[in-house]
């Protein structure tokens, strides 16, 4: 009987461990990310105990997560089924992707927010799944403009002088005390908060979406040696090997007055670990010449690899994970905009979250990065960019003669015509 | 009759010999040749790195080289003022102000870029690379390599001195030694990440501004002066280990009776060491030499870890030109270059040092 009993058992693990699907998805662990994105794993296992989900921890610099990936798809590998893609580049990795038309996504793609599916839909197929969205925000602590009698900054003028005069201050009995804190490293964030700069001058977008190069004019020049200015000024030298989660941990132990970051930032300096918790308030990022602020369109997507072994249950997990209920999750727990519009009217939602709804309006106009006009050749041409503001900001070249230079790279690599605004 | 039957054992013996090279020549050339010949071949063509289609690569003869290593030095005309003819002078540094090199290097048929400016008998000259980035990698590279290699030699003979003389815990002191070479880099270079953060919540910060040094925020891995030298102080903290090991067992190849000699013959230590030490190590010197300064023109890992896209390597240039830029191609033409670069120092060494004499 017990004999049986055995080989029943081993039989029945063994249709198990056949039955059993395993799914890996790459996923990003900046803030909160891997935590909340192995919980809604848990959650489909619980549904689907047939399949079981990794998650694969992979790089938090933009750039260096791309690379692991492309080493995956030059392999053709099919280790990993989902991919967790910026919003950068569904242009640029199209080809790796399947359409996930093809696997139901049209039941549930309008109540996405159009521009975004727009941007993840390449020659009519859905190459990517939004999941969710981001802008920068310029978070300020109440707490600090109160003492010294400000109000939160609307231009470039006013938060450098905000800045200034509060570090000023605290320094007195805070010597690690800075104004404000950045993304300064050499990539793809730098890339963001540059495009911030630019577009709030009346710089322009580097190539606009008809395919000119208008990195090259006065404006531009004119605001990145203002931003030039601040290295070691209102921000540490340091801050150009800054990326998010350094900028983080010096506003969040209570060290800046103020921060440029993505909503993630939110709820993590709400948290009970926070020094900054209740003394703070996001505001939109202030503006230049143009008079208006500008934020830089981030957000991932989730795409199912075309070299997976099971791309039906790898597209209905990606589904899942960016459904509504997902989504949500995400949202109260770990201030990720969503990509659904009905969840900004959510009440629990904007509880959690409450400039989800003050903010609309910046969430809905961000500006985007020139993916769409560049692609396949989007990174090349966001490094060159990036790359130049950084020597700029460190000052080995002058702006001008870095403009100009990059105009010229520019155009050796797109093709496209440079106008010149100098 | 003998004479052709002892022609024929040598033939035999040296079939044999052949015979049993065999299986070594041919796992050379499966792992060494065929890749080596593949990344060469790529190099003649545009191939794209992922580019998720089957379309065979167009080939392009040597035109990635030519856009790597392409110079040219251009003059640059000193500003002349339009209603006088005399040159301009800059009123804040007193020296004369020349045309902006931009204006002034080829753009056609193909561009040239800035690298560096010098004055040569008083006229202002620029040069300019087609692609000063690998110019600059390259430089940086064979700074890095001189002088860490130097201060890695100097250091590791000191230490293998001391751990090689006689005293108590000596095998512990051997063992602890070797702490920093089994740390993987990657790893390593993480650590010594944090602890050159640009905050006082750094180790090196909050130190130096103990000691009065510095405001507590220097930045070592994005101020130009400081990136190379923190770099040096890396690698030699993770390899001086390896060169003190190298050497040590050179030190302990030398026979105790020939110091007993020196001393009969009233031979002081300095005189010693100058006399037996050095040319006794001279072969294990050399070796080591080879090693590290072949092992330092290819670093990556400290480069990529501590400086991301700030500053290249040649090797991190070759990943960014792979993984960033898609070039793999134009990638496998900067690995050529490497290839050969290493083989020229691979060859002075080998001359200078004697070493295939022995």
């Amino acid at each position: 009987m017990k004999k049986v009993l055995l080989t029943l058992m081993v039989a029945l693990f063994a249709l198990v461990a056949v039955s059993e699907t395993v799914i890996t998805v790459a996923a990003g662990a900046v803030g909160q990310e891997l935590e909340l994105t192995k919980k809604a794993a848990e959650r489909y296992m619980e549904i689907h105990p047939d399949v079981t989900v990794r998650v694969l921890d992979t790089p938090d610099m933009v750039q260096d997560r791309l690379g692991l990936y492309l080493q995956f798809l030059e392999a053709r590998s099919p280790e990993i089924d989902v991919y967790q893609v910026d919003v950068i580049w569904p242009g640029d990795l199209a080809q790796h992707f399947v359409d996930l038309y093809e696997y139901n996504a049209d039941k549930v793609v309008s109540m996405h927010f159009p521009a975004i599916v727009e941007n993840n839909t390449v020659d009519g197929k859905l190459v990517a799944i939004p999941w969710f969205t981001d802008a920068g925000l310029l978070y300020y602590r109440t707490d600090l403009l109160e003492k010294y009698g400000l109000n939160p900054p609307t231009t470039w003028d006013e938060l450098e002088e905000a800045a200034k005069i509060i570090q000023e201050g605290e320094r007195k009995t805070n010597p690690d005390f800075w104004g404000f804190v950045w993304q300064g490293n050499a990539y793809e964030g730098l890339t963001c908060d540059a495009l911030e700069w630019l577009a709030s001058n009346d710089a322009g977008t580097i190539i606009s979406p008809d395919k000119k190069i208008t990195i090259a004019n006065a404006n531009a020049v004119e605001i990145l040696e203002k931003v030039a200015g601040w290295v070691g000024t209102i921000s540490p030298s340091g801050v150009l090997t800054f990326a998010e989660e350094d900028a983080r941990a010096v506003w969040q132990t209570g060290n800046a007055a103020f921060m440029r970051n993505w909503p993630y930032a939110y709820s993590l300096s709400k948290g009970e670990d926070s020094a900054v918790a209740g003394k703070f308030n996001v505001s939109p990022l202030p503006a230049g010449k143009s008079g208006n602020g500008a934020a830089t369109l981030g957000g991932w997507q989730l795409s199912v690899s075309k070299y997976s072994k099971n791309p039906e249950i790898a597209a209905d997990f990606a589904l899942f994970m960016a459904g509504y209920e997902m989504q949500k999750m995400r949202a109260v727990e770990g201030s990720f905009n969503p990509t659904i519009e009905a969840l900004y009217a959510d009440y629990e939602v904007l509880e959690a979250n409450p400039f989800f709804g003050s903010l609309y309006y910046v969430f809905t106009n961000a500006v985007a990065r020139p993916s769409t006009a560049t692609a396949p050749r989007y990174n090349e041409v966001s490094t060159l960019f990036f790359k130049a503001v950084h020597s700029v900001l460190s000052g080995t070249a002058d702006a001008q003669n870095a403009l100009e230079e990059l105009a010229l790279d520019l155009e050796d690599l797109t093709g496209f015509e440079v106008v010149w605004g100098f | 009759m003998a004479r052709k039957d002892k022609l024929t054992l040598a033939q035999k013996e040296q079939r044999t010999a052949y015979k049993l090279l065999l299986p070594a020549l041919l796992i050379l050339a499966a792992v060494a040749f065929y890749p080596l010949f593949q990344v060469f071949y790529t190099s003649l063509t545009d191939k794209v790195f992922a580019s998720g289609t089957d379309e065979a690569p167009k080939f392009i003869g040597i035109e990635n080289y030519k856009s790597l290593l392409g110079l040219t030095i251009q003059e640059l005309p000193p500003i002349v003022d339009e209603t006088t003819g005399d040159p301009l002078i800059d009123e804040s540094t007193g020296m004369t102000m020349y045309e902006r090199a931009i204006r002034v290097l080829p753009r056609s048929p193909v561009r040239y870029r800035e690298w560096f400016q010098f004055s040569f008998f008083g006229r202002r000259y620029v040069v300019g690379a087609r692609d000063p980035e690998f110019m600059k990698a390259i430089w940086n590279t064979l700074v890095f390599t001189v002088i860490s290699v130097f201060l890695e030699t100097i250091l590791g003979l000191g230490v293998a001195l001391v751990v090689n003389s006689n005293f108590k815990g000596k095998g512990i002191m051997r063992a602890t030694m070797l702490v920093p070479w089994a740390v993987i880099t990657v790893v390593s270079a993480r650590i010594w990440e944090w602890m050159l953060q640009p905050t006082r919540a750094g180790l090196f910060n909050m130190v130096l501004s103990r000691l009065g040094l510095g405001d507590g925020g220097l930045s070592f891995l994005s101020m130009p002066t400081l990136q190379m030298p923190t770099l040096i102080a890396v690698d030699v903290w993770k390899t001086t280990p390896f060169m003190a090991l190298l050497i040590l067992a050179g030190l302990q190849l030398i026979p105790k009776e020939l110091y007993e000699a020196g001393r009969v013959d009233g031979a002081n230590r300095l005189r010693q060491f100058f006399a037996i030490t050095m040319p006794l190590l001279k072969p294990t010197l050399a070796v080591a030499l080879i090693f590290r300064t072949l092992d330092a023109l290819r670093v990556f890992d400290v480069f990529q870890v501590l400086m991301g896209n700030r500053m290249y390597s040649m090797a991190s240039y070759n990943y960014y030109q792979l993984i960033g830029n898609r070039n793999m191609g134009l990638a496998s033409a900067v690995g050529v270059i490497i290839f050969f670069i290493i083989g020229i120092f691979a060859v002075l060494y080998m001359r200078l040092m004697g070493v295939d004499k022995e």
